[in-house]
């Protein structure tokens, strides 16, 4: 063989895999509209019709809460620090909306609550919550600036492993606490109520109209969520945070500071968090401290863990499951819930160490060709698949019926 | 131009009043390949860390191409041109080897053009280039972490060169290989010496010896001696520091040692056969205590792969018996180099060289039947 061919072949390669790669990224896209237009049009008809309503509203609930799952993913899944604090940005996020919502009165009035602990004039921090770009800014600014101001302090000091998990979990701890006991500022530890609040003359929490719209923007926000961070772990970007992941002190040898970078990811992982607090807050009615709970932050990277760590798909999937399997459950059998999450992160853990997405792309592939009686894939050592010699030898010997 | 690359005067680190450098000088020219040798704990990998910017030094001053390194971080000074090899391969396994390399290759490294940058055709050209270079075309593509350790190598070492630095640092890069591995890698280096500075650290001695040109020896943090390798080897507190004491046999021992050596060395190479064959016969003689002989392969290991001319050494062995001993030895080791080639014949220069050295040492003609026999017998 001489060298040109071996050229050859691999520029004939090359340009195979770049309209391999286009090809599935449209089938990608075109999945991925599907699935949008099911969510939109046709799940909810079908629940409602069958009287299960109800389930549309969880439903949203749950894909608000698969967008924190795709930060979790990036921050965790990609770049592989784990962050037990997301709770705090999910807050940030539903705050900013509630307090948005609760301002919807009359001229001159102040919010309920306030009387009761005997404020009569609005606190100033307040006021910017009148207006309704201002909050749709804050509900991504504010989580995603504590998070990078946060992951800056975190980082520059080379924090990292455990040290940075403990870390997160006692940012929320402070966070909660500090919530919990403002009670002249927000409400302390009742939390902000939005089903009462009024939107357009609607009622939040009970006009179908306003419901409908919100479950709406989460399957639009999610989907583009969703491809947001697909084309961020796609790139050169997403290399970077694997390769991060694998081994920083390389990435700085090799010339790159990664404090930048992380503080980056944590920062918009920090703002998917806010996106979906808020998505959730106006579904489920209130946002009170207990999103800061420890619990509720470990819970997000258990769905990522379930779904598949590095899979954004899988990130979505998990909290979908998780969470449903919470409401089934719980609904049936309200005390064993805790118990039942635990075996599940058990089992994921133990068995599926790359959750249900990372066993389906490898050992799952085989397993469902055995139960279709189909011989398993034979995964041979690549060089073998790309010498020219073995090419030249399939392609001239190998397709002929064997003599015998 | 052949400027000083690294300039580093009176260097010390100390870890909470341990110094694991003690005020080190050193210097190194554009363009040159340097080895730098040592014990274990001579601060060889502090040094390293450095110039890299891992460690802050105590004391001293460390220049590169004139400008001082202190300031600078870690990734700094990887731009500046400076590029590390580690110990253990490091490469990032889930990424491909073309991946691995597009990310050192980068021209721009901040977070804004990692999103919006695309790799250009010229960084692509460079990248299938190098791959060729390491000898991974072929593997391009499947994740780094199913390649061979001796593969994760050299992806290692063309992830530095994709930096495009002036000054390599390479940490041990044959640690754990096989020979042929050893021999790729030290060619590989061989080639990157054409066209950059490198810096090596090994204790591999015959992989030294493969590619050093000048040597430089730390001991407890400081340069104990430089010079090319055989200067080298030959300084006795080179081999004082390498066995932590002076040689256990005697000067006598040393040159019939020294004799034999150059026999396996004449066609210019030791083949194992001929090293084993030679430590093995040549601690026996030495030594008649098991434990002992295997403590001194070890030190002679050392001595014999210097290859130093030996025609007054021969004048000194006086007693027909020794020098019946030695014509007997160097015609084992000929014979276990003819051996492992294959071929009946002994190899011309070894025997020239044979032939020298027993008209040399004069022997009675039929001692020397009398020794041949019993050999191939």
């Amino acid at each position: 063989m001489t060298v040109e061919t071996v050229e050859a072949v691999v520029d004939v390669q090359a340009g195979a895999s770049v309209r391999r790669r286009r090809q599935a990224l449209l089938t990608e896209m075109a999945i991925a509209a599907g699935i949008t237009l099911l969510l939109l049009f046709i799940i909810p008809a079908i629940l409602t019709a069958s009287g299960q309503g109800v389930r549309v509203n969880q439903l949203g609930r749950f894909l608000a809460l698969a967008i924190a799952a795709l930060g979790i993913d990036l921050i965790w899944g990609f770049t592989g620090l784990l962050s037990l604090g997301h709770g705090i940005f999910f807050a940030l996020g539903g705050y900013a909306l509630a307090m948005y919502l609760q301002l919807q009165l009359p001229s001159g009035q102040i919010p309920e609550f306030f009387n009761l602990y005997g404020v009569s004039e609005l606190p100033r921090f307040w006021q910017p919550f009148y207006s309704f770009p201002f909050t749709l800014i804050a509900v991504v600014v504010i989580p995603m600036l504590v998070a990078g101001g946060l992951g800056y302090l975190v980082f520059r000091n080379r924090i990292r492993g455990v040290y940075f998990s403990i870390l997160t979990q006692a940012a929320l701890i402070v966070f909660f606490n500090f919530f919990n006991g403002q009670q002249k500022l927000i409400n302390g530890t009742n939390g902000l109520k939005t089903d009462t609040a009024t939107l357009f003359g609607l009622q939040v929490g009970s006009s179908p109209v306003i419901q409908g719209t919100f479950y709406v923007l989460s399957v639009l926000l999610l989907l583009a969520a969703y491809a947001f961070c697909r084309w961020l772990t796609s790139g050169r970007m997403g290399r970077m945070l694997v390769a991060i992941r694998d081994d920083e002190t390389r990435v700085r040898f090799s010339g790159y500071n990664p404090t930048g970078y992380k503080v980056f990811v944590f920062a918009i992982s920090g703002a998917l968090a806010g996106i979906a607090g808020a998505l959730y807050t106006v579904q489920s009615g209130i946002i009170t401290p207990k999103a800061m709970d420890v619990a509720f932050s470990i819970e997000m990277v258990i769905w990522v863990a379930v779904g598949g760590r590095a899979t954004l798909i899988g990130a979505i999937l998990g909290a979908l499951i998780v969470n449903f399997a919470k409401t089934g459950l719980s609904e049936k059998f309200p005390e064993y819930w805790l118990f039942f999450q635990g075996a599940l992160f058990l089992v994921v853990v133990t068995v599926l160490p790359a959750g249900i997405l990372g066993w389906l792309r490898t050992e799952g592939v085989n397993w469902l060709r055995s139960l279709m009686g189909r011989r398993e894939q034979l995964i041979t050592y690549p060089s073998l698949e790309e010498d020219p010699d073995v090419q030249y030898e399939r392609k001239n010997l190998g397709d002929r019926e064997s003599d015998s | 131009m052949s400027g000083k690359i690294l300039e580093i005067e009176n260097l010390t680190v100390s870890f909470d009043g341990f110094k694991a450098i003690n005020n080190l000088t050193f210097n190194m020219d554009e363009g040159e390949l340097r080895v730098v040798i040592g014990p274990n704990g001579a601060g060889k990998t502090t040094f390293m860390d450095v110039i890299t910017g891992k460690t802050k030094p105590t004391e001293g001053r460390v220049f590169f191409k004139g400008k001082s390194l202190l300031p600078y971080s870690e990734h700094e000074i990887a731009c500046l041109g400076i590029g590390r090899k580690f110990q253990t391969p490091r490469v990032y396994l889930k990424l491909t080897p073309r991946e691995n390399l597009e990310l050192s290759c980068a021209r721009y490294k901040t977070v804004l053009n990692s999103l919006f940058g695309r790799t250009s055709t010229a960084e692509r050209r460079t990248v299938t280039g190098l791959l060729e270079t390491i000898g991974l075309s072929l593997k391009a593509d499947i994740p780094a972490e199913l390649l061979s350790h001796g593969e994760k190598q050299r992806l290692e070492i063309g992830m530095l060169v994709a930096q495009s630095p002036d000054l390599l640092l390479v940490d041990e890069p044959v640690a754990g290989l096989t020979d042929e591995e050893t021999e790729k890698v030290g060619d590989l280096l061989l080639a990157l010496a054409e066209s950059h500075s490198i810096m090596v650290i090994e204790h591999d001695m015959e992989f030294v010896r493969q590619i050093a040109r000048k040597v430089t020896v730390l001991h407890q943090g400081s340069v104990l001696c430089e010079g090319s390798i055989e200067e080298v080897q030959n300084d006795p507190r080179v081999i004082e520091v390498y066995l932590g004491q002076q040689p256990s046999i005697s000067d006598h021992q040393m040159k019939v040692l020294r004799i034999i050596a150059s026999m396996a060395w004449a066609d210019g190479e030791l083949s194992r056969a001929e090293l084993d064959l030679m430590l093995s016969q040549l601690s026996r003689l030495f030594s008649s205590d098991a434990e002992q002989q295997e403590k001194l392969r070890d030190e002679l290991s050392v001595y014999v792969l210097q290859d130093v001319p030996v025609d007054q050494a021969l004048d000194e062995i006086a007693s027909p018996e020794e020098r019946e001993l030695v014509a007997k030895l160097s015609y084992d080791v000929i014979r276990a180099s003819s051996q492992k080639s294959g071929s009946e014949s002994i190899n011309e220069w070894e025997a020239r060289d044979y032939q020298d050295l027993i008209d040399h040492l004069d022997l009675p003609s039929d001692a020397l039947t009398r020794l041949q026999t019993t050999v191939e017998a």
